[in-house]
C-alpha cells in the first residue's frame, strides 16, 4: 500500500493497549497534555537548550523533506501550465478544476469501494488472527504467527509481482483452483474482478502485520481479568467478544485508521500490475496513480501537484472525522 | 459456545463435557489456522518452486510443482554473474540505505521521541501535532517536489538522495515518545541528576538502557522499510549502479515485458526475487522476540 | 514475558547485525562515490566523457568497441530503465534542469514529447544533416523536422508475420496474404482446435505501437505535426485506416476467433511457446524476442509479409525503433553529436554486434541492404533468411507523424480498446471517442487543433 504505511502501526501497538481502562484516556491523545515538569533544579534555560539540542536533526529533516518540498508543491499547484504556451500564476483553478474533474472523482468513489470491502475483511481476518494465537499457545499457533506476518517482508513490488504471476489465466494456480470448483476460467486480470484481486494482494501483505499489532495490544492486557471472566464461566468466544475486544479497541482505531489513509493513497500494487492489465488499470485508477501519471507521463507538474493536495485534503478530512466518531462511539475523550 | 453454565453440581462431568467442548473448538480453531497458513504460505511457495524452473518451464509447467530442480544451480549462477553481477551490486546497495537509513533514522528519532517526551522548548507543540498531519501526505506529493530541490544541491542520482529522505521517521519519533513515557519516570532521570550527571549522561546511560527494547523495534522496522522501499530510488536514481534491488529487479522485469532486445530475464526476475527477500525474512524470524517484545512492552511496562 | 529470558542471545544477533550493516555502509560508502561520478566532466586534456542513457543489454559491447575506435570522446553508458521508465526519469531530469545525460535512447513515438519541453538539441548545427543519405528515408523522417535534426536513427520495426510452419501444416492452413484471408485461417484454425488462436491481439500498452502500426499500414495518418508549425497541429484519430482496423480486430475479438491476452504477460509468451497462436505479428525485432521467450519451438517458425488490405498491395507499417537524441542540457554538444552518429552509424562492428546479439534492425542503409544482414540464415526459423521478407517490408514503408502528447494518446486507445473488449462499449465507437478525448486534451494543452 502505502510507503509511508510502513512502521505506521507499530505506534498504535506501542501505545499502551490498556491505557483507556487504567487512565480512561485513549492514546490518541496521549501526546497531547502529558508534558514534563519543567526542570526544578536546572536552570530552565539550559533544559531548553538541551531539548532544542536534541530535537535538532529532526526538526532539520522535518523541515528539509516534508516542509520544504510540501510548500514548493503547494506553489506548483497554484500555477497553471500547458503544453504550449507556458505557464502563470491561477491562484487554486487547478483545485476547482480537481474537484470537478472526472477522473479524480472516479478514481477516489473506486477506492472507497475497495476500502468498504477490504478494510472490515482484512481487519477482521486480522483480529481473528490474533484472538486465536493469543487464546491458543500451541506449536501451530507459532507456525501460524509467523506465516502470517512473513508477507511483511515483502517488498510491495515484488508481492505484486508475484501476484501477477499467480493470476495467470493460462497457467497461474489461482486459475486450476477455480477450474478444480468448477467454476471454469475465470479471468482475475478482468474490468470486473481487478479491485478483487488487487485486494487479495493487499490482505495478503497487511493482515500478519496488523494481526502482530492487535496481538501485541492483547498481551499487553491484564490476565487476571480473563481469569475473574473464566470463573463466572465465560467461554473463550464471550470472553474474546466482551472482554478483549473492548480492551484493545483503542488499538483497533488506529489500526483502523492507518488502513484507511493507506487505502485512500493506495498506489504500488496497481501501479506494479498496470503493465500486465493496462487497459483495466487506467492510469486515473486510484487518485495517487493520478497524480503519479500527470507528472510522470504527461508532465503536467502543477495539476499533478493540485491533485495530490486535494487527496492529501480528502484524507486528512476523512480521518479526522473518523477518529471524531470513533472516539464518540467508544467513549474515549 | 453455549451460554453461561449455571455453577456446576458434578464439577467432574461438567468438566469432561467442557474438555470434550473444548477440544471440539480446539478442532476447529485449528482448521481455520492451517487454511490460513496454506493461503497465506502458497505465494512463498510458487516462487520456492519458480526459482528452481528454466524459463520455458516456467511458463509452461504446473505453476506449484517442481518440474526441473536442478536449474535452480543454473539460475542461481546467471543471476550473480548477468550483466557483470549487477544483481550483486544492487544487494550491496540495499544493505547500505537500509543499514545507513535504519541506524540514522533510529537515532534521529530517539533523540527526537526523547526531547518531546521529557524536555519543553518552544515549537515542541507545534511540530509534534503536524506529526499526525505527516502522514497524510501521499509519496506521490513529495516526490516531485523534493526531486527538484535536491537537483538544486545537486544530490539527485547519489546515495544521498535515497538515504536523507529516509532519515526521517515520523512514526520512529512517536513510538520512542510514547515508550519514554509510559517506560520512564521522570523521577529516575531526576535521581540521576541530583547524583550529579549531565543532561546528556542522563540520556545515554540512564534512558538508552531502558529505551532498547523500543529502539531495536524502530531499527529494525525503519530498515525493512527502506529495503523494501522502491518509489523513491525509483525516482531520485537514473544511475543503474546506484539502484536497490527493488528497482532493479523492477527494470529486469520491465526488459523483459518489454519485447525488445531480446532478453527474456524471467527467471532471474523470480530467482532474484527470492533471493531479496530472504534476508528479511530471516531477519524477522531471528529477531522475532526482540522486536515482538519492542511492540508489546509499551504496555507491560 | 519469557522474553526477558533469551534477550541477551537476541540482542547479541541484533547487535552483530547492525554492526555487519555499519561496517558493509562504511566499506560501500568509500566506493560508492565513485559509482554515482558525474560522467559529463572533461577534467584538463583528458578525453571528454559522454553520458549514454540506453536499455539494451548489449549496448555494453557496442560502447567497448565505440571506445577502442575513438581517443577524444568516451562514452559513458547508464541504463536509467526501460522504456517508459527512461522517459519519466528524462522529463524529470530535464524539468530539473540538472541529471539528465548527453546522449539518449528514444523510440520514435517519444521524440515530439520531449522535443517540445525543449529537452532536445538541434543536431544540424553539428553537422547531423550530413548523414541523411546514410539512412532509409522514411526513418530519417522520424527523426528530423525539416532541416532540424533531433535524433539519429538506430533501429525500426517494419512489420511481418511470423507463424507455425508446423501448425500451418497440421491444420491445412494456407499463408494469407489478405486480412480477409487472414480471417478465414483464423475461423479454421479455431474450428479445428478450438483451444488454438490465430494470434493474440493486445490489449495493452505495450500493443498501442503494434495496433498504431496496423493502422500505419492501413493508410492511417492520425497526426499532421511539426514543431516549426506550432501551435498548429492536425488530429484524425478517427479516419478510415484507423476505422478499418479497430472495425475488422473488433470482429475477431467479437468471435473469438483471436486471444485478448497483454502483450506484456507470461500468458502471451506462454502462447508463443505453447503452440497456442499460430501467428505472431511481429515487427522486426520480433525474431529475437521470439527465439529468447520461445526456446523450445527452434525450427517451427517462419516469417513471411503483413497480409495485405487489398490483394497484391504493398502497405506496411512500422512498430517500434529507436534513435539517439543528443539533449539539450549537454555540456559538449560537438561530441555528443559525435557519438549519437558514431555509436552505430554506419559501423560494421557495431552492427554485428546489434544483428547478432541484440536482435536490432538496422535503419542504415549500407546495412540494411548489405549481404550480411540479409543473407543472415536463422536456425530458429530453420534456416530461413527472415530478413528477406522484413527488408522489402522496411523499404515499402510511407512517412508517418508522431503527436507531442504521444503517451496521453496512447492511453486513450488503450483505455477505450480495453473497454470495446469487455463489451462496454461497441467497436465502432472507439475511433470516435479517441479522437474525441485526445483533440480535447489537445485543445486544453493549448493546441490549434484542426480536425
Amino acid at each position: 500500500m502505502s510507503l509511508l504505511r510502513q512502521g505506521s502501526a507499530a505506534a498504535a501497538a506501542a501505545a499502551p493497549p490498556d491505557t483507556p481502562v487504567r487512565r480512561g484516556r485513549g492514546t490518541v491523545t496521549a501526546g497531547r497534555s502529558a508534558g514534563p515538569r519543567t526542570g526544578r533544579r536546572s536552570s530552565r534555560t539550559r533544559h531548553q537548550l538541551m531539548g532544542l539540542f536534541l530535537i535538532t536533526p529532526f526538526t532539520l529533516l522535518f523541515l528539509a523533506f516534508l516542509v520544504a518540498p510540501l510548500g514548493y508543491a503547494f506553489w506548483l499547484s497554484l500555477r497553471t501550465s500547458t503544453l504550449v504556451g507556458g505557464d502563470h500564476f491561477s491562484w487554486f483553478a487547478n483545485y476547482q478544476q480537481a474537484f470537478t474533474d472526472h477522473q479524480f472523482l472516479s478514481g477516489l468513489a473506486r477506492v472507497a469501494l475497495f476500502g468498504v470491502v477490504q478494510i472490515p475483511l482484512m481487519l477482521g481476518l486480522a483480529l481473528l488472527g490474533a484472538l486465536l494465537i493469543d487464546e491458543v499457545g500451541s506449536r501451530l499457533a507459532k507456525v501460524f504467527r509467523m506465516t502470517l506476518f512473513m508477507p511483511y517482508a515483502v517488498p510491495a513490488v515484488i508481492g505484486a509481482l508475484m501476484w501477477g504471476f499467480l493470476y495467470s489465466p493460462t497457467f497461474g494456480p489461482v486459475q486450476s483452483l477455480t477450474h478444480a470448483l468448477g467454476l471454469g476460467s475465470v479471468d482475475l486480470l478482468s474490468h470486473s474482478l481487478m479491485l478483487t484481486s488487487l485486494g487479495n494482494i493487499v490482505t495478503w501483505q497487511w493482515t500478519g502485520y496488523n494481526m502482530i499489532v492487535l496481538y501485541a495490544a492483547l498481551q499487553g492486557l491484564p490476565r487476571e481479568v480473563y481469569e475473574a471472566a473464566k470463573l463466572d464461566g465465560a467461554g473463550p468466544v464471550q470472553t474474546a467478544l466482551r472482554i478483549k475486544i473492548p480492551m484493545v479497541s483503542s488499538a483497533l482505531v488506529l489500526t483502523l485508521m492507518f488502513t484507511i489513509i493507506g487505502t485512500l493513497q493506495f498506489f504500488t500494487e496497481p501501479r506494479v500490475l498496470r503493465p500486465i492489465a493496462s487497459s483495466v488499470i487506467t492510469p486515473d485508477y486510484t487518485p495517487n496513480l493520478y497524480a503519479y501519471n500527470l507528472a510522470f507521463q504527461y508532465s503536467e507538474f502543477n495539476y499533478s501537484a493540485a491533485i495530490s493536495f486535494a487527496l492529501g485534503a480528502v484524507v486528512f478530512v476523512g480521518s479526522y472525522l473518523f477518529l471524531f466518531a470513533a472516539r464518540r462511539r467508544s467513549g474515549l475523550k | 459456545m453455549t451460554t453461561a453454565v449455571a455453577t456446576p453440581a458434578v464439577p467432574a462431568t461438567h468438566h469432561a463435557r467442557r474438555k470434550a467442548r473444548v477440544s471440539k473448538g480446539r478442532v476447529t480453531v485449528n482448521v481455520v489456522m492451517v487454511a490460513m497458513i496454506l493461503y497465506f504460505l502458497m505465494p512463498f511457495w510458487w516462487l520456492v518452486v519458480a526459482a528452481t524452473k528454466n524459463n520455458d518451464a516456467l511458463f509452461s509447467t504446473a505453476a506449484l510443482w517442481f518440474h526441473s530442480p536442478g536449474s535452480i544451480v543454473d539460475n542461481l549462477r546467471q543471476l550473480f554473474t548477468y550483466n557483470d553481477g549487477e544483481y550483486l551490486r544492487w544487494m550491496g546497495n540495499t544493505v547500505v540505505y537500509a543499514g545507513v537509513s535504519g541506524v540514522g533514522a533510529t537515532a534521529v528519532a530517539t533523540f527526537a521521541g526523547y526531547a518531546f517526551a521529557k524536555y519543553r522548548f518552544p515549537g515542541r507543540n507545534l511540530l509534534f501535532s503536524s506529526l499526525l498531519g505527516a502522514i497524510m501526505v501521499p509519496a506521490t506529493a513529495l516526490a516531485i517536489p523534493t526531486y527538484l530541490l535536491l537537483s538544486k544541491v545537486a544530490l539527485t542520482d547519489t546515495m544521498w538522495a535515497v538515504i536523507l529522505p529516509s532519515l526521517l521517521n515520523p512514526f520512529g519519533v512517536y513510538l520512542v515518545r510514547v515508550y519514554v513515557q509510559d517506560s520512564l519516570p521522570d523521577e529516575l532521570l531526576e535521581a540521576a541528576r541530583v547524583d550529579g550527571a549531565g543532561e546528556l549522561r542522563v540520556l545515554f546511560n540512564v534512558a538508552l538502557p531502558t529505551l532498547k527494547p523500543a529502539l531495536v523495534t524502530v531499527l529494525l522496522f525503519s530498515m525493512v522499510g527502506t529495503w523494501n522501499n522502491f518509489f523513491l530510488p525509483l525516482v531520485m536514481l537514473n544511475n543503474d549502479k546506484l539502484f536497490p534491488l527493488t528497482v532493479g529487479l523492477q527494470s529486469w522485469y520491465a526488459g523483459a515485458m518489454v519485447q525488445s532486445g531480446a532478453n527474456a530475464l524471467f527467471t532471474l526476475v523470480v530467482v532474484g526475487s527470492l533471493v531479496a527477500i530472504l534476508p528479511l525474512i530471516l531477519a524477522f524470524l531471528l529477531l522475532q522476540r526482540y522486536w515482538r517484545g519492542g511492540l508489546t512492552v509499551g504496555s507491560l511496562k | 514475558m519469557s522474553a526477558s529470558r533469551k534477550l541477551p542471545s537476541v540482542r547479541r544477533v541484533a547487535t552483530a547485525v547492525v554492526s555487519a550493516a555499519v561496517a558493509t555502509t562504511l566499506l560501500a560508502a568509500c566506493g560508492g562515490g565513485s559509482g554515482g561520478g558525474s560522467g559529463s566532466g572533461a577534467a584538463g586534456n583528458g578525453p571528454v566523457h559522454i553520458k549514454v542513457w540506453a536499455w539494451y543489454p548489449q549496448f555494453k559491447q557496442v560502447v567497448a568497441q565505440f571506445n577502442k575506435t575513438h581517443k577524444d570522446v568516451q562514452v559513458d553508458w547508464v541504463q536509467a530503465g526501460v522504456g517508459q521508465d527512461e522517459y519519466t526519469k528524462l522529463k524529470t531530469a530535464l524539468k530539473a534542469g540538472q541529471g539528465a545525460p548527453d546522449v539518449v535512447m528514444l523510440e520514435f513515438q517519444e521524440l515530439p514529447t520531449i522535443q517540445l519541453t525543449k529537452g532536445l538539441l538541434d543536431m544540424s548545427k553539428y553537422g547531423a544533416d550530413d548523414d541523411k543519405g546514410d539512412y532509409v528515408d522514411w526513418a530519417w523522417k522520424q527523426v528530423s523536422d525539416g532541416d532540424h535534426v533531433y535524433a539519429i536513427p538506430v533501429d525500426a520495426g517494419p512489420m511481418a508475420m511470423l507463424y507455425r510452419a508446423d501448425l500451418f501444416k497440421k491444420y491445412g492452413l494456407k499463408i494469407p496474404t489478405t486480412w480477409a484471408e487472414y480471417k478465414a485461417e483464423a475461423v479454421k484454425l479455431h474450428k479445428a482446435d478450438p483451444n488454438a488462436y490465430m494470434t493474440d491481439f493486445g490489449s495493452d500498452e505495450t500493443a498501442a505501437g503494434w495496433l498504431q502500426g496496423l493502422q500505419w499500414q492501413a493508410g492511417s495518418k492520425p497526426y499532421d505535426y511539426s514543431a516549426s508549425k506550432l501551435p498548429d497541429i492536425g488530429v484524425k484519430l478517427d479516419d478510415a485506416g484507423a476505422k478499418q482496423v479497430y472495425d475488422y480486430w473488433g470482429d475477431l475479438v467479437k468471435n473469438k476467433l483471436v486471444d485478448t491476452a497483454s502483450y506484456a504477460t507470461t500468458d502471451f509468451y506462454n502462447g508463443l511457446s505453447s503452440g497456442k497462436y499460430a501467428t505472431y505479428l511481429a515487427a522486426g525485432w520480433g525474431p529475437g524476442y521470439l527465439s529468447s521467450v520461445a526456446k523450445k519451438t527452434a525450427g517451427k517458425w517462419r516469417a513471411a509479409p503483413l497480409p495485405q488490405w487489398t490483394a497484391g498491395g504493398n502497405a506496411q507499417g512500422d512498430w517500434g525503433g529507436s534513435a539517439f537524441s543528443v539533449t539539450s542540457k549537454t555540456q559538449h554538444p560537438k561530441e555528443a553529436t559525435e557519438v549519437a552518429r558514431e555509436l552505430f552509424g554506419t559501423s560494421q562492428a557495431a552492427w554485428k554486434i546489434g544483428i547478432d546479439q541484440a536482435y536490432l534492425f538496422p535503419t542504415v542503409n549500407s546495412v540494411l541492404n548489405g549481404a550480411y544482414f540479409q543473407d543472415k540464415k536463422y536456425a530458429f526459423f530453420g534456416g530461413q533468411q527472415v530478413n528477406k521478407v522484413f527488408v522489402p517490408a522496411a523499404n515499402g514503408i510511407g512517412t508517418f507523424d508522431w503527436s507531442p502528447f504521444q503517451d496521453f494518446a496512447y492511453n486513450t486507445q488503450t483505455t477505450e480498446v480495453g473497454k470495446a473488449i469487455q463489451g462496454q462499449t461497441p467497436w465502432s465507437s472507439v475511433a470516435g471517442n479517441v479522437q474525441q478525448q485526445v483533440t480535447s486534451y489537445a485543445s486544453k494543452q493549448g493546441f490549434k487543433v484542426s480536425k
